[in-house]
Protein backbone atom coordinates (compact mmCIF):
# COMPACT_ATOMS: atom_id res chain seq x y z
CA UNK A 1 0.00 0.00 0.00
CA UNK A 2 1.54 3.79 -0.94
CA UNK A 3 2.11 5.51 2.21
CA UNK A 4 3.28 9.26 1.93
CA UNK A 5 5.63 10.93 3.92
CA UNK A 6 5.81 15.28 3.98
CA UNK A 7 8.84 16.87 4.23
CA UNK A 8 7.74 20.53 5.22
CA UNK A 9 10.92 22.97 4.91
CA UNK A 10 11.53 26.45 5.02
CA UNK A 11 10.37 27.58 1.86
CA UNK A 12 6.28 26.66 2.25
CA UNK A 13 5.35 26.90 5.92
CA UNK A 14 1.57 27.53 5.13
CA UNK A 15 -1.50 25.23 5.86
CA UNK A 16 -2.22 25.60 2.00
CA UNK A 17 1.36 23.71 1.68
CA UNK A 18 0.60 21.71 -1.80
CA UNK A 19 2.20 18.76 0.18
CA UNK A 20 0.11 19.03 2.90
CA UNK A 21 -3.27 19.40 1.13
CA UNK A 22 -2.37 16.34 -1.18
CA UNK A 23 -1.79 13.84 1.46
CA UNK A 24 -3.64 15.56 4.94
CA UNK A 25 -3.83 12.41 6.65
CA UNK A 26 0.17 11.45 5.60
CA UNK A 27 2.81 11.99 9.24
CA UNK A 28 4.71 15.03 8.00
CA UNK A 29 8.12 16.19 9.52
CA UNK A 30 10.04 19.31 9.67
CA UNK A 31 14.30 18.63 10.48
CA UNK A 32 16.11 21.81 12.15
CA UNK A 33 19.51 21.87 9.83
CA UNK A 34 21.67 21.95 12.54
CA UNK A 35 24.80 22.40 10.19
CA UNK A 36 22.91 25.32 8.67
CA UNK A 37 22.00 26.54 11.55
CA UNK A 38 25.69 27.25 12.46
CA UNK A 39 26.94 27.72 9.18
CA UNK A 40 24.24 30.82 8.80
CA UNK A 41 25.28 31.64 12.43
CA UNK A 42 21.48 32.08 12.56
CA UNK A 43 20.02 34.28 15.97
CA UNK A 44 17.95 32.73 18.37
CA UNK A 45 14.77 35.22 17.00
CA UNK A 46 15.13 34.04 13.40
CA UNK A 47 14.31 30.52 15.26
CA UNK A 48 11.70 31.65 17.04
CA UNK A 49 9.53 33.37 14.42
CA UNK A 50 9.74 29.70 12.28
CA UNK A 51 9.07 27.64 15.28
CA UNK A 52 5.76 30.07 15.98
CA UNK A 53 4.93 29.02 11.96
CA UNK A 54 5.32 24.96 12.78
CA UNK A 55 2.92 25.48 15.79
CA UNK A 56 0.56 26.21 13.42
CA UNK A 57 1.10 22.91 11.09
CA UNK A 58 0.52 19.88 11.65
CA UNK A 59 4.51 18.26 12.12
CA UNK A 60 6.79 16.92 14.10
CA UNK A 61 9.58 19.06 14.35
CA UNK A 62 13.29 17.06 15.07
CA UNK A 63 16.77 18.56 14.72
CA UNK A 64 20.06 16.81 13.26
CA UNK A 65 20.71 16.41 9.38
CA UNK A 66 18.03 16.44 7.13
CA UNK A 67 18.23 13.54 5.29
CA UNK A 68 19.20 11.15 7.54
CA UNK A 69 16.72 12.53 10.12
CA UNK A 70 13.86 12.06 7.06
CA UNK A 71 15.15 8.51 6.56
CA UNK A 72 14.63 7.94 9.62
CA UNK A 73 11.28 8.86 10.42
CA UNK A 74 10.38 7.37 7.12
CA UNK A 75 11.42 4.04 7.98
CA UNK A 76 9.40 4.69 11.74
CA UNK A 77 6.24 5.34 9.41
CA UNK A 78 6.71 2.16 6.97
CA UNK A 79 6.47 5.22 4.31
CA UNK A 80 6.66 4.14 0.56
CA UNK A 81 7.58 7.98 -0.73
CA UNK A 82 8.59 11.41 0.09
CA UNK A 83 6.28 14.28 -1.18
CA UNK A 84 7.50 17.84 -0.40
CA UNK A 85 7.21 21.30 -2.28
CA UNK A 86 9.80 22.69 -4.81
CA UNK A 87 12.74 24.68 -3.53
CA UNK A 88 15.53 27.18 -5.33
CA UNK A 89 18.29 26.20 -3.03
CA UNK A 90 20.79 23.92 -3.93
CA UNK A 91 20.43 22.58 -0.37
CA UNK A 92 17.08 21.12 -0.99
CA UNK A 93 18.22 19.46 -4.40
CA UNK A 94 21.38 17.69 -2.30
CA UNK A 95 18.70 16.76 -0.01
CA UNK A 96 16.15 15.12 -2.27
CA UNK A 97 18.97 13.49 -4.34
CA UNK A 98 20.03 12.13 -1.02
CA UNK A 99 16.57 10.48 -0.37
CA UNK A 100 15.93 9.60 -3.80
CA UNK A 101 18.79 6.64 -2.69
CA UNK A 102 16.17 5.00 -0.77
CA UNK A 103 12.67 6.62 -1.56
CA UNK A 104 10.68 8.15 -4.42
CA UNK A 105 10.42 11.74 -4.27
CA UNK A 106 7.57 13.99 -5.75
CA UNK A 107 8.18 17.89 -6.00
CA UNK A 108 5.04 19.56 -5.63
CA UNK A 109 4.87 23.29 -7.08
CA UNK A 110 4.38 26.14 -5.20
CA UNK A 111 1.51 28.23 -5.71
CA UNK A 112 2.95 30.13 -9.15
CA UNK A 113 3.23 34.02 -9.28
CA UNK A 114 3.25 34.57 -13.02
CA UNK A 115 0.40 33.35 -15.41
CA UNK A 116 2.84 32.70 -18.18
CA UNK A 117 5.18 29.93 -18.14
CA UNK A 118 8.57 29.51 -20.16
CA UNK A 119 11.97 31.27 -19.73
CA UNK A 120 12.97 34.79 -18.78
CA UNK A 121 15.40 36.96 -19.96
CA UNK A 122 17.13 36.98 -15.85
CA UNK A 123 19.75 39.41 -17.00
CA UNK A 124 18.73 42.36 -15.52
CA UNK A 125 15.28 42.85 -13.32
CA UNK A 126 14.12 44.91 -16.18
CA UNK A 127 14.39 42.70 -18.93
CA UNK A 128 12.49 40.22 -16.58
CA UNK A 129 9.73 42.41 -15.66
CA UNK A 130 9.38 43.74 -19.61
CA UNK A 131 7.73 40.39 -19.98
CA UNK A 132 6.54 39.50 -16.81
CA UNK A 133 4.72 42.56 -16.07
CA UNK A 134 1.99 40.84 -18.92
CA UNK A 135 1.48 37.73 -16.16
CA UNK A 136 1.81 39.51 -12.86
CA UNK A 137 -1.55 40.52 -12.31
CA UNK A 138 -2.94 37.49 -12.34
CA UNK A 139 -6.57 36.98 -13.81
CA UNK A 140 -7.06 40.67 -14.47
CA UNK A 141 -3.59 40.80 -16.20
CA UNK B 1 17.81 10.36 19.16
CA UNK B 2 14.52 10.04 17.18
CA UNK B 3 12.87 12.86 19.36
CA UNK B 4 10.56 15.15 18.71
CA UNK B 5 10.92 18.48 20.15
CA UNK B 6 8.35 20.07 22.00
CA UNK B 7 4.76 21.95 20.44
CA UNK B 8 3.02 22.25 23.70
CA UNK B 9 3.35 25.26 25.33
CA UNK B 10 1.69 27.41 27.79
CA UNK B 11 2.90 30.61 26.33
CA UNK B 12 5.07 32.63 24.00
CA UNK B 13 7.93 32.77 27.37
CA UNK B 14 7.65 29.34 27.93
CA UNK B 15 8.42 28.67 24.41
CA UNK B 16 11.49 30.99 24.51
CA UNK B 17 12.72 30.03 27.24
CA UNK B 18 12.40 26.53 25.91
CA UNK B 19 14.56 27.07 22.72
CA UNK B 20 16.59 29.53 24.26
CA UNK B 21 17.71 26.00 25.78
CA UNK B 22 17.48 23.98 22.74
CA UNK B 23 19.83 26.19 20.72
CA UNK B 24 22.04 28.06 23.03
CA UNK B 25 24.84 28.42 20.20
CA UNK B 26 21.52 30.93 18.71
CA UNK B 27 20.99 32.58 21.91
CA UNK B 28 24.79 33.43 22.74
CA UNK B 29 25.34 36.73 22.23
CA UNK B 30 21.50 37.21 20.64
CA UNK B 31 19.14 37.04 23.44
CA UNK B 32 16.74 38.92 21.46
CA UNK B 33 13.48 37.65 20.22
CA UNK B 34 11.14 38.91 17.13
CA UNK B 35 8.32 41.25 17.66
CA UNK B 36 6.57 39.77 14.73
CA UNK B 37 4.82 36.45 15.71
CA UNK B 38 5.79 33.55 13.08
CA UNK B 39 2.35 31.40 11.84
CA UNK B 40 -0.43 32.02 9.40
CA UNK B 41 -2.99 33.56 11.57
CA UNK B 42 -0.47 36.71 12.22
CA UNK B 43 0.30 36.27 8.42
CA UNK B 44 -3.41 37.10 7.65
CA UNK B 45 -3.56 39.56 10.25
CA UNK B 46 -0.78 41.39 8.48
CA UNK B 47 -2.24 40.98 5.07
CA UNK B 48 -5.71 42.03 5.84
CA UNK B 49 -3.77 45.84 6.91
CA UNK B 50 -1.86 46.01 4.24
CA UNK B 51 -3.18 49.16 1.54
CA UNK B 52 -1.28 49.15 -1.88
CA UNK B 53 -2.36 52.46 -3.04
CA UNK B 54 -0.60 53.77 0.10
CA UNK B 55 2.47 51.21 -0.20
CA UNK B 56 2.74 52.64 -3.75
CA UNK B 57 2.82 56.54 -2.38
CA UNK B 58 4.67 56.10 0.91
CA UNK B 59 7.09 53.19 0.33
CA UNK B 60 10.23 54.80 0.27
CA UNK B 61 9.53 56.73 4.02
CA UNK B 62 10.57 54.81 7.31
CA UNK B 63 7.46 55.86 8.55
CA UNK B 64 5.07 54.71 5.28
CA UNK B 65 2.64 52.48 4.62
CA UNK B 66 4.92 49.48 4.59
CA UNK B 67 3.19 45.69 4.85
CA UNK B 68 6.01 44.13 7.19
CA UNK B 69 4.95 40.80 5.16
CA UNK B 70 8.56 40.03 3.95
CA UNK B 71 9.28 37.06 6.40
CA UNK B 72 5.93 35.16 5.64
CA UNK B 73 6.88 35.86 2.00
CA UNK B 74 10.09 34.52 2.61
CA UNK B 75 8.78 31.30 4.56
CA UNK B 76 6.02 30.97 1.99
CA UNK B 77 3.43 31.32 5.39
CA UNK B 78 2.52 33.27 2.18
CA UNK B 79 2.35 32.69 -1.67
CA UNK B 80 3.08 36.02 -3.71
CA UNK B 81 0.22 35.13 -5.69
CA UNK B 82 -2.31 35.69 -2.88
CA UNK B 83 -0.69 38.46 -1.81
CA UNK B 84 -1.25 40.00 -5.57
CA UNK B 85 -4.74 38.57 -5.76
CA UNK B 86 -5.66 39.80 -2.00
CA UNK B 87 -3.99 43.65 -3.47
CA UNK B 88 -6.06 43.95 -6.14
CA UNK B 89 -9.24 42.95 -4.81
CA UNK B 90 -8.45 46.35 -2.46
CA UNK B 91 -8.15 48.91 -5.24
CA UNK B 92 -10.56 49.64 -7.75
CA UNK B 93 -8.23 50.42 -10.55
CA UNK B 94 -5.19 47.75 -10.91
CA UNK B 95 -2.82 51.05 -11.11
CA UNK B 96 -3.16 51.50 -7.67
CA UNK B 97 -1.76 48.09 -6.60
CA UNK B 98 0.91 48.40 -9.51
CA UNK B 99 4.06 49.14 -7.43
CA UNK B 100 3.30 46.74 -4.75
CA UNK B 101 2.61 43.84 -7.31
CA UNK B 102 6.47 45.15 -9.04
CA UNK B 103 8.25 44.62 -5.94
CA UNK B 104 6.75 41.44 -5.17
CA UNK B 105 7.65 40.42 -8.72
CA UNK B 106 11.37 41.49 -7.37
CA UNK B 107 10.98 38.17 -4.83
CA UNK B 108 10.06 35.86 -7.36
CA UNK B 109 12.87 37.38 -9.77
CA UNK B 110 15.46 36.83 -7.29
CA UNK B 111 14.38 33.00 -6.55
CA UNK B 112 14.02 32.65 -10.37
CA UNK B 113 18.04 33.79 -10.69
CA UNK B 114 18.73 31.38 -7.34
CA UNK B 115 16.98 28.67 -9.16
CA UNK B 116 19.51 29.04 -12.36
CA UNK B 117 22.70 29.81 -10.51
CA UNK B 118 22.45 28.28 -6.90
CA UNK B 119 25.25 29.17 -4.77
CA UNK B 120 26.69 31.50 -7.59
CA UNK B 121 24.32 34.30 -5.25
CA UNK B 122 27.62 34.05 -2.99
CA UNK B 123 29.80 35.28 -6.03
CA UNK B 124 29.98 38.28 -8.17
CA UNK B 125 27.03 37.95 -10.77
CA UNK B 126 29.60 41.03 -12.68
CA UNK B 127 32.75 42.96 -12.02
CA UNK B 128 32.23 45.98 -9.93
CA UNK B 129 31.95 49.05 -10.91
CA UNK B 130 33.36 51.04 -8.24
CA UNK B 131 36.61 51.59 -9.73
CA UNK B 132 38.10 49.55 -6.41
CA UNK B 133 39.58 46.19 -6.31
CA UNK B 134 40.69 45.91 -2.27
CA UNK B 135 37.81 45.29 -0.24
CA UNK B 136 37.83 44.09 3.65
CA UNK B 137 36.78 40.50 4.12
CA UNK B 138 35.36 40.80 7.84
CA UNK B 139 32.62 43.64 9.00
CA UNK B 140 34.00 46.05 11.35
CA UNK B 141 33.14 45.73 15.14
CA UNK B 142 31.61 48.93 15.55
CA UNK B 143 28.91 48.44 12.25
CA UNK B 144 28.28 45.70 14.08
CA UNK B 145 27.88 46.77 17.49
CA UNK B 146 26.05 50.38 16.49
CA UNK B 147 28.88 52.16 17.72
CA UNK B 148 30.16 54.13 14.34
CA UNK B 149 28.79 57.04 15.92
CA UNK B 150 26.59 58.04 13.03
CA UNK B 151 23.27 58.33 14.45
CA UNK B 152 21.13 56.57 11.71
CA UNK B 153 23.95 53.94 10.59
CA UNK B 154 24.13 53.32 14.79
CA UNK B 155 20.41 53.24 14.94
CA UNK B 156 19.87 50.54 12.06
CA UNK B 157 22.29 48.19 13.40
CA UNK B 158 20.57 48.25 16.41
CA UNK B 159 17.00 47.62 14.88
CA UNK B 160 18.59 44.88 12.96
CA UNK B 161 19.79 42.86 15.57
CA UNK B 162 17.04 43.53 18.33
CA UNK B 163 13.88 43.15 15.81
CA UNK B 164 15.24 41.08 12.79
CA UNK B 165 13.40 43.78 10.83
CA UNK B 166 14.76 46.73 8.74
CA UNK B 167 13.05 48.86 6.00
CA UNK B 168 13.81 48.26 2.82
CA UNK B 169 15.68 51.83 2.21
CA UNK B 170 17.20 51.65 5.55
CA UNK B 171 18.60 48.36 4.34
CA UNK B 172 20.17 50.06 0.91
CA UNK B 173 21.78 52.89 3.33
CA UNK B 174 23.08 50.36 5.75
CA UNK B 175 24.66 48.24 2.86
CA UNK B 176 25.98 51.60 0.64
CA UNK B 177 27.42 52.83 3.89
CA UNK B 178 29.23 49.33 4.61
CA UNK B 179 30.09 48.44 0.91
CA UNK B 180 31.00 52.35 -0.49
CA UNK B 181 32.02 54.21 2.71
CA UNK B 182 33.92 50.99 4.53
CA UNK B 183 34.57 49.52 1.72
CA UNK B 184 33.78 45.86 2.84
CA UNK B 185 33.03 42.53 0.72
CA UNK B 186 29.10 42.89 0.24
CA UNK B 187 29.55 39.11 1.69
CA UNK B 188 30.36 40.27 4.74
CA UNK B 189 27.30 42.26 5.10
CA UNK B 190 25.08 40.07 3.20
CA UNK B 191 25.70 37.49 5.71
CA UNK B 192 25.58 39.61 9.08
CA UNK B 193 21.77 40.20 7.34
CA UNK B 194 21.05 37.11 7.38
CA UNK B 195 21.91 35.90 10.92
CA UNK B 196 19.25 38.35 11.84
CA UNK B 197 17.12 39.39 9.22
CA UNK B 198 13.34 37.32 10.46
CA UNK B 199 12.74 37.58 5.51
CA UNK B 200 16.75 36.33 5.13
CA UNK B 201 16.38 34.97 2.29
CA UNK B 202 20.21 33.99 0.49
CA UNK B 203 18.42 35.00 -2.54
CA UNK B 204 16.73 38.57 -2.36
CA UNK B 205 18.95 39.30 0.26
CA UNK B 206 22.90 38.51 -1.47
CA UNK B 207 21.77 39.64 -4.93
CA UNK B 208 20.05 42.90 -3.22
CA UNK B 209 23.28 43.39 -1.96
CA UNK B 210 25.15 42.74 -5.30
CA UNK B 211 22.83 45.43 -6.44
CA UNK B 212 24.31 48.00 -3.73
CA UNK B 213 27.56 47.15 -4.45
CA UNK B 214 27.40 47.26 -8.58
CA UNK B 215 28.09 43.28 -9.18
CA UNK B 216 24.43 42.95 -10.06
CA UNK B 217 23.54 46.61 -11.58
CA UNK B 218 25.30 48.92 -13.93
CA UNK B 219 26.36 51.38 -11.68
CA UNK B 220 27.00 51.35 -6.85
CA UNK B 221 24.04 52.36 -5.15
CA UNK B 222 25.13 55.37 -2.84
CA UNK B 223 23.11 58.35 -1.26
CA UNK B 224 23.43 61.35 0.31
CA UNK B 225 22.22 62.87 4.03
CA UNK B 226 19.67 65.14 2.11
CA UNK B 227 17.99 61.86 0.89
CA UNK B 228 18.73 60.20 4.09
CA UNK B 229 17.28 63.01 6.08
CA UNK B 230 13.67 63.40 3.90
CA UNK B 231 12.73 59.61 3.86
CA UNK B 232 13.38 59.63 7.87
CA UNK B 233 11.77 62.87 8.91
CA UNK B 234 14.87 63.81 10.16
CA UNK B 235 14.61 61.84 13.04
CA UNK B 236 18.61 60.45 12.96
CA UNK B 237 19.94 63.94 11.70
CA UNK B 238 18.69 66.18 14.41
CA UNK B 239 20.18 64.30 17.65
CA UNK B 240 23.56 63.39 15.76
CA UNK B 241 27.14 64.84 16.92
CA UNK B 242 28.03 64.31 13.43
CA UNK B 243 25.09 66.80 12.08
CA UNK B 244 26.45 68.87 9.30
CA UNK B 245 29.92 67.21 8.83
CA UNK B 246 29.29 63.29 8.56
CA UNK B 247 30.40 61.31 6.27
CA UNK B 248 27.16 61.43 3.96
CA UNK B 249 27.07 65.53 3.37
CA UNK B 250 27.30 67.12 -0.06
CA UNK B 251 25.83 66.63 -3.26
CA UNK B 252 25.56 63.61 -5.31
CA UNK B 253 28.33 64.48 -7.57
CA UNK B 254 30.71 64.99 -5.12
CA UNK B 255 29.78 62.02 -2.33
CA UNK B 256 30.80 60.42 -5.86
CA UNK B 257 33.77 62.01 -6.91
CA UNK B 258 34.73 61.04 -3.05
CA UNK B 259 33.71 57.62 -3.15
CA UNK B 260 35.13 56.28 -6.88
CA UNK B 261 37.49 58.79 -8.10
CA UNK B 262 38.92 56.19 -10.36
CA UNK B 263 35.17 55.12 -12.16
CA UNK B 264 35.07 55.87 -15.80
CA UNK B 265 32.95 58.80 -15.93
CA UNK B 266 29.16 58.92 -17.62
CA UNK B 267 26.36 61.43 -17.10
CA UNK B 268 25.59 62.11 -14.20
CA UNK B 269 22.17 60.93 -12.52
CA UNK B 270 21.10 60.58 -9.28
CA UNK B 271 20.46 56.72 -8.09
CA UNK B 272 17.44 55.43 -8.53
CA UNK B 273 15.63 53.49 -5.91
CA UNK B 274 15.42 49.92 -6.51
Amino acid sequence: MEKALIWVHGDCLSPHNPALLAQPSAPALWVWDEALLASYGVTLKRIVFIYECLLELPVHIRRGEVATELLHFAEEHGATHILTTGSPSPRFAEICARLEQRYPVEVLPGPPFLSGGGRYDLKRFARYWARAQHHAFGDSG
Amino acid sequence: MNQDMRRDFASRGELIAYLREQFPEAAQGDEQVPAQRGGRRAAEAALQAVRPHAYGKTRNFLDGAVTRLSAYLRHGVLSLAEVRDHALRQVRQREEAAKLVNELAWRDYWQRVYAEIGDGIWRDREPIKTGHTRYADALPQDIQQGETGLACIDAFSRELRETGYLHNHARMWLAAYIVHWRRVRWQAGARWFLQHLLDGDPASNNLSWQWVASTFSHKPYFFNRENLEKYTAGIYCRGCPLAGHCDFEGRYEEIEARLFPNRPAEPASPPRRR
